[in-house]
């Protein structure tokens, strides 16, 4: 396609205009990930909550329980527990995941790694921004109401979201929040899609991007797709608190025409599986770049690996209905579901055998992003495998609802993605600050975060598998469970350890950014890989490319025993050296 | 570079943004439709309540402002010389149309249709709403065509002008499909 370059704008020169009103895709990049950062604090603080109260019933919050809930003595109470688990899911996926997989990692990494000076529409991008941001606010600003915020769970079905279920304003701002978040995430995807059709470098084909780039182009489809689903379902449950209108209410009423409570489910899941989707991509994508770069091997199959994941994000919208299985659809239909939903695990499995591929007889490097990248293939391993269970339809019915579902998304959504996006903020840590991350601390945050994640997910599953139903505020009065609490409080330890870790990692973030500056700047090119990025200084210049880039290579050209430059891999600027 | 190359490929941004941009518009309609296919489809009669003095006539002629409107900005995109004056009619018709729904809500309410009524009122209601809410917005789009055409400013490029008449074009696409869902079958 013919490509024209973008002018090179002069440096912004303000605080105003560098660091708030940026139109740089780089500053905007770093400004999600700081707002991801605070969020994942943020959810992290009420996990805790929450884990403290299946482990300890009616034991006050320690240290900053009397300062939160003084009218129970510190305990946290059955309705705050109920918007505890609401808003920790909400802000998790939508407000630290989503903005630092795909606002942070894809504005940072989209024009650097295709070789273009900035997104197509630097202003929509930066709307982008801002329109998450007042979302965020909005959110934040639920928890002061005196109804409190919403308490529906993240998936908010009704009738736990209509006023029946949540009088007060709490839900409703809550789908407010949530529609400005689908705006601002619809914005970006109209951007990145548009950026990656037509701003690559000269050269850089589809099939010669990082994978990297793929998985945050096919999350930003469905993105554009997908989120407007949603958008729709929030307008029309808001209508229903707030104008009346009976969409999705029903119960006596259902005989005289009111609406349908389980439509609501069919189009929350319409959206919400291929979000699942929308998670995971980029991470995908950054690991499977991040296994070839430090296993010093060409990725194994990248074409297949581009395609399998094409394929997921294709089947990954028809088979929704396995989170249904319960609402007494016709068995005509979940067995169609539960048939879709196996056959994506031919892609998965495809994908993920190239990840082992790539490692197979590699020169593994072991540093923090690798060690961060085989963290995912273990955990998204463990938590794909699970995926089966739970699509089958005569065992979802005794598994739907269980533990055995939180720890599945857990391992799949929350600690692959978790641990996909540290891998990737270590790596490209030079490249957005000009200074890479102690290793040795960074290791250390490594292991231990690992360990007791599994401790939490496994454990999950374990007592899921044993009947312990989710978002009970106190499972234990049901008498079969009481010989849970043992497990679900090495659960809760396990889950203060992994919180406890993340402090190394906050140390380290800060420090190598506000607290360096006497240190000398990274290299251009730290863990020698040949994609674009790399090729500039560290940190990269406002202007990213003096000249644009010609690409004459893939990204994973590692290990070429006919290389003659000293280097074992090629830069994607050098014309490929044949191997014989 | 030559400016037909610089052209060709302003082209393919815009058109490719836009396509995006107008699929995730068509699905947020889409899933109104969805919902009204389910609910109807599920319920054993329709309307499931026996709904009387449906008005008829206001939502016609919105049909018809709304169809006349695409045609003048058709022809606002086409002609250099009556541009404004197609510009004109276009936002007057744009308004017309926002003032037929008003009306068309007023008679609703005034023939007992109100909001918390049940399915079918809700459907009527909380799609016009809907449909409506865009109309502003491509009336504030068209709004901007206006001054650039007004100042006569260079920025006015026939890109600004095919995306807007795009997403002009595309309301009154949903409007009819609304208008034959709700109100003719
Ligand atoms: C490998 C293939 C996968 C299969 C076969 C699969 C299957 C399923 C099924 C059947 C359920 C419904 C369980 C129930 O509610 O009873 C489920 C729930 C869920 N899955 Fe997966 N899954 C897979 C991968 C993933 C991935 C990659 C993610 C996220 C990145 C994910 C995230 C979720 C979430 C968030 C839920 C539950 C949401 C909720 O009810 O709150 N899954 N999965
Ligand atoms: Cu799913």
């Amino acid at each position: 396609m013919a490509f024209v370059e973008q002018h090179i704008h002069d440096a912004p020169t303000s605080f105003w205009s560098k660091y708030l009103f940026s139109f740089d895709h780089k500053v905007i990049g770093k400004q999600f990930l700081w707002y991801g950062i605070f969020f994942l604090m943020v959810g992290g603080l009420m996990a805790m909550m929450i884990r403290w109260t299946l482990a300890y019933p009616g034991v006050p919050f320690p240290l900053i329980g009397n300062l939160l809930f003084p009218h129970t003595g510190g305990v946290v109470p059955p309705d705050t527990y109920a918007m505890l688990f609401t808003m920790h899911g909400t802000i998790m996926i939508f407000f630290a995941i989503t903005p630092i997989l795909i606002g942070a990692f894809g504005n940072f990494c989209i024009p650097l790694m295709i070789g273009a000076r900035d997104m197509i529409f630097p202003t929509l991008n930066m709307l982008s921004f801002w329109f998450s941001m007042a979302s965020g606010v909005l959110l934040l600003a639920s928890l002061c109401l005196p109804l409190g915020a919403a308490a529906g769970g993240w998936t908010s079905y009704p009738t736990l979201s209509t006023n029946l279920g949540q009088p007060g304003m709490g839900q409703t701002l809550w789908l407010l929040s949530l529609f400005l978040f689908g705006v601002s995430s619809t914005m970006g995807a109209v951007n990145y899609i548009t950026t990656v059709i037509t701003l690559r470098a000269p050269g850089m084909d589809y099939f010669k991007m990082p994978l990297t780039i793929w998985g945050i182009w096919l999350t930003s489809i469905l993105n554009a797709i997908f989120v407007p689903v949603l958008g729709a379902g929030l307008l029309l449950l808001t209508f229903d608190r707030v104008f009346g209108t009976t969409f999705f209410l029903a119960g006596a009423a259902a005989t005289s025409g009111r609406g349908d409570p389980v439509l609501f489910q069919h189009v929350f899941w319409i959206f919400g599986h291929p979000e699942v989707y929308i998670l995971i991509l980029p991470a995908w994508g950054i690991v499977s770049d991040l296994l070839s770069f430090f296993a010093r091997k060409p990725a194994f199959g990248y074409k297949m690996t581009a395609l399998s994941l094409t394929t997921i994000t294709v089947l990954s919208t028809v088979v929704y209905g396995h989170h249904m299985y319960t609402t007494q659809m016709s068995p005509l239909l979940t067995q169609s579901f539960m048939t879709l939903t196996m056959l994506i695990s031919i892609p998965s499995a495809i994908f993920f055998a190239n990840w082992l591929g790539t490692l197979w007889k590699g020169s593994i490097r072991f540093h923090s992003p690798m060690l961060f990248s085989l963290g995912v293939v273990f955990v998204f391993g463990l938590g794909g495998l699970t995926g089966l269970y739970l699509a089958s339809t005569s065992i979802d019915l005794y598994l739907h609802d269980t533990y055995f579902v939180v720890g599945h998304f857990h391992y799949t959504m929350a600690a692959s993605v978790l641990l996909g996006g540290f891998a990737g903020t270590y790596f490209w840590m030079p490249k957005m600050f000009g200074r890479a991350m102690n290793e040795t601390l960074a290791k250390w945050h490594f292991w231990l975060t690992m360990i007791p994640l599994n401790g939490i997910f496994t454990g999950m599953m374990v007592v899921g598998y044993a009947g312990m139903h989710r978002r009970l505020y106190n499972p234990f009065i049901y008498e079969f469970m009481n010989k849970l609490i043992p497990i679900n409080q090495f659960i809760t330890y396990s889950a203060i350890a992994m919180g406890l870790a993340q402090f190394v990692f906050l140390y380290n973030f800060f420090k190598t950014i506000f607290f360096s500056k006497n240190e000398p700047l990274a290299s251009d090119n730290p863990w020698e890989v040949g994609t674009l990025e790399w090729q500039i200084p560290s940190p990269a210049p406002h202007y990213n490319f003096k000249e644009i880039p010609h690409v004459k290579c893939g990204p994973h050209e590692f290990g070429n025993p006919n290389l003659k430059t000293g280097r074992d891999f090629q830069y994607q600027t050098e014309e490929l050296v044949e191997v014989k | 570079m030559n400016s037909n190359r610089a052209h060709d490929m302003k082209l393919i941004q815009n058109s490719v943004a836009m396509t995006v941009t107008l699929i995730s518009f068509g699905m947020l309609f889409a899933t109104l439709f969805l919902g009204y296919f389910l609910l109807r489809f599920n319920s054993p009669t329709w309307p499931p309540v026996e709904i009387q003095n449906m008005p008829q006539l206001i939502p016609f002629l919105s049909t018809l402002v709304m169809a006349l409107s695409s045609v003048t900005y058709y022809l606002l995109e086409k002609n250099g010389p009556q541009r404004k004056l197609m510009w004109g009619l276009t936002f007057i018709l744009g308004l017309a149309f926002l003032a037929l729904q008003w009306s068309l809500w007023g008679a609703l309410k005034s023939s007992g249709i109100l909001v918390s009524n049940g399915m079918v009122p809700s459907i009527v209601y909380g799609f016009t709403w809907l449909h409506a809410a865009h109309i502003v917005l491509g009336l504030i789009a068209l709004l901007w065509i206006g001054c650039l055409i007004f100042m006569k400013s260079p920025s006015l490029t026939s890109f600004k002008l095919m995306n807007v008449g795009k997403f002009w074009h595309f309301l009154g696409v949903v409007w009819l499909l609304m208008y034959l869902m709700i109100f003719v079958l």
